[in-house]
Parts: structure tokens; sequence; C-alpha cells
């Protein structure tokens, strides 16, 4: 194997250490706020949500409808797809204040929002 | 050359015949009323800071076709088979399997040739260490890409090459859902040995600005400017010449989970040392283009 090679494999190796390293999250310790969600006739309710800033958010989605539905957020960086007519739980980090716009992938229509400060 | 780069042209105009059927539908949207989009590839060649949704999948298929050299006909490509996931709000890995074809004749220092190769394997490890928030505009990843070649890259000659791409990647959101400013910085360290048992080393290192607007809810427009500097070394010290590339960029999704990226660079300035032509065509190519397709899930 080269000098230039083995010189390349621990660079590599050095970069990914640090990406573990940082990727770390110093929030998972802290408790995180519940936020309860209905899913019925197509629609988030409630669909305005508030939540505390710099602390985790635990959203439990329960779907009443008798079709599956995916709660994504682009700015949440989250998707789960919920079952019928069954709950899912969706894990969220630390947030900063701001806007978090949420939606169902599989209706266009089914929008809500998370206010946190 | 000229048949590879007819060929991509004839799909770029197939392209844009699409968006601007499009984008006549989708005038009288409203911007405010659009999802967020993932940023990560609405810039052509720069990356944009997105790492996807925690839990989410995708494969992809994204092939860049270089074209142009100074003299003869040349047209290389790579395609990434790519599978990617997001395993944490904060981290995005990434690994796949090379393809090269090479199309070479009679360019000065290259061997003719004309194959198709299973070429080498990568993976790649993005942070996110600045999210954009509804108050903050920037958004910031860090991303490293290690590659293993079989084939070089630009002659199609067997060696084995091993790359280290680093790179920052950041955006910013001037409107709301609508306007978009990426950037990137690169640092691309290389090793290679020859089939003559010679060991080269080399680096790229440069940066780029771009400017995307999304005129529908599924199409993005845009440009870019890359500035590439060329090193025979791994530590920036001994400086080959450097390269401006210009060009395009398009990015419609199809669907929710499936989406294109498309993208043509032209180099519109460089020199290389030693050498008073214009352009650099040594270490660079006349010109380039990107297509992308991937389907999540």
């Amino acid at each position: 194997m080269s000098a230039a090679n083995m010189t390349m494999r621990k660079l590599t190796l050095a970069a990914i250490c640090v990406i573990s390293t940082l990727a770390v999250s110093p929030s998972q310790a802290q408790q995180a706020t519940e936020l309860h969600v209905t899913y019925s006739k197509g629609q988030f309710q409630p669909s305005e949500l508030r939540a505390p800033a710099d602390k985790p958010v635990t959203f439990r989605v329960k779907n009443l409808d008798a079709k599956a539905m995916e709660f994504e957020s682009k700015s949440l960086r989250v998707e789960k797809v919920v079952a019928a007519n069954s709950e899912g739980v969706i894990n969220v980090r630390a947030l900063k204040p701001g806007r978090y716009e949420f939606y169902d992938d599989f209706n266009e229509k089914a929008r809500g929002a998370l206010t946190v400060q | 050359m000229r048949r590879w780069a007819g060929q991509w042209r004839s799909l770029g105009l197939m392209i844009s015949c699409v968006l601007f059927g499009c984008a006549g539908g989708a005038r009288a949207q409203d911007a405010s009323s659009w999802k967020d989009i993932e940023t990560k590839y609405i810039f052509g060649f720069t990356t944009g800071s997105g790492i996807g949704l925690e839990g989410e999948k995708e494969f992809t298929i994204d092939t860049i076709g270089r074209f142009g050299k100074r003299d003869g006909h040349y047209a290389a490509t790579e395609t990434k088979y790519e599978f990617e996931f997001t395993p944490s709000q904060f981290i995005q890995i990434e690994f796949g399997a090379l393809g090269a074809t090479h199309n070479i004749g009679g360019v000065t220092d290259l061997d003719d040739r004309s194959q198709f190769a299973l070429s080498g394997a990568f993976a790649e490890f993005r942070y996110l260490a600045l999210e954009r928030t509804s108050s903050n505009p920037l958004a910031v990843t860090l991303a490293v890409e290690p590659t293993v070649r079989r084939i070089d890259e630009t002659s199609g000659e067997r060696v084995r090459n091993f790359e280290l791409e680093t790179i920052i990647n950041a955006d910013l959101e001037l409107m709301r859902n609508r306007l978009f400013a990426g950037f990137n910085l690169l640092y691309e360290p290389e090793g290679t040995r020859t089939a003559m048992g010679d060991t080269l080393r080399e680096a790229k290192f440069g940066g780029s600005a771009a400017l995307s607007l999304r005129i529908a809810s599924n199409i993005v427009v845009g440009g870019e400017v890359w500035y590439l500097r060329h090193y025979d070394s791994i530590g920036l010290s001994a400086f080959s010449g450097d390269a401006v590339m210009l060009g395009p960029t398009l990015y419609i999704a199809f669907t929710p989970k499936m989406f294109m990226t498309a993208a043509w660079n032209t180099q519109v300035w460089g020199r290389e040392v030693g050498n008073p032509v214009s352009l650099n065509l040594a270490e660079f190519q006349r010109n380039r283009a990107r297509l992308k397709f991937a389907w999540e899930f």
C-alpha cells in the first residue's frame, strides 16, 4: 500500500471520528414536552401547537381515520407512517424558537404547525 | 465528444420543454402554501445543506458527465448507484458503487479507449452543523466522502486511487419557500498508484455559489458558478492550474417521493501553469453535466 493511500485513509478515519463526536446530541437526556395530536377526517386536531424552546418534543399522533397517514416535516426533519386507527410516537430534538410546519405526506390539505417559544 | 455533448443538449432541451410546460400551469400558485423544500439537490453541482428526514431512505442514480479536452474527442461519465439514509436528525450516511464510461480518441497524453467498467465504491457522512429555523435563514452541513477507484476518472486506465472529498455545504433562504442561495467550499485530496507503479498525489480546492428560484411547488431553476484550483500535491503547495465553470441548474419533483436534478457547467475561464493557453483543459474539462434521479422510501 502506498504512503499516499495510507495518509488518505488516516485522514478519512480522522474525519469520520470528528463527525461521530459532533453527532452526539446533548439534548437526549432532557425530559421531552409531550404533544398530543389527533388525525381525523384528513385534518390535524389541534393544528396549531406550542412548545418551549431548547427542550425535546414528543409528538403522539393518533390516527382515527380508516387509512394510514404519514406525519412529516422538513423543518422538524422527521417522518413517520401511522397506520389506520393507531398511534405513532415521533421524537424530536430540542428545538430553537421558531415556527415548524408539519403535514400528512399522503394528503396535501392536512397541515399543522408547531410554534416554539 | 460532439455526439455525447449533442445527446446531453437534446436532453437539456427536452427538460426545458417539460419545465416551461409545468411552469405555465403553476404561475398563479402562492409560495406561502408550499411545503418546505429539501435544499440538498436544488443547486446542481453545488450541494445544499439538507440531510433528509430521520428514518428516511433513498436510492439514487447520479451521473456526472465530463466532455471536451484540448484536442480529439473526450467523453467520460461516472455514475453513483447510491443508497442513503438518515439515522438521526443531524446525520446522513450514503454509500454505493461507481460505474464509469470513457470514450476517448486523439486526446494528447490520453490513450484512445471506449469502455464501461464498475470503477469503485464510496461512502459519505454528513453532519448538520447549523440548522435553519424560521428566524435563522442559514443552514450549514459538513461532509466527508471517501472514495476508492480502480479506474482513473480522467483517463480510464487501471489504477488504485483513493480520494477524500471534504466539503462545507451552506445555504441561505433569501425569500421564504421561494429563493435560495447555496455555497460550497471543497477540499479534495487524492492519491493514485498507476499500473506502472508510480504514485501520484494531487488535490482540488475551490468553492461555488448558486442561486435557485422555486417557480412552482415542485420545480426549481437556477444557476451556479464554481472556482476550482488543482494542485500536484495533497498539501496545496504545488499549484498547477485553475478554472471557472458556470451554468444552469434544474430540480423537478415528480411526486413527493421521486425527483430529479440536472445541471450543465461550461468552463468560461481557466489557466494551466506553464502553458499559455486559454482555459484549463489538462485538469478540468470543457463541459460537465449532472443528471440525478432519486426515489425516497
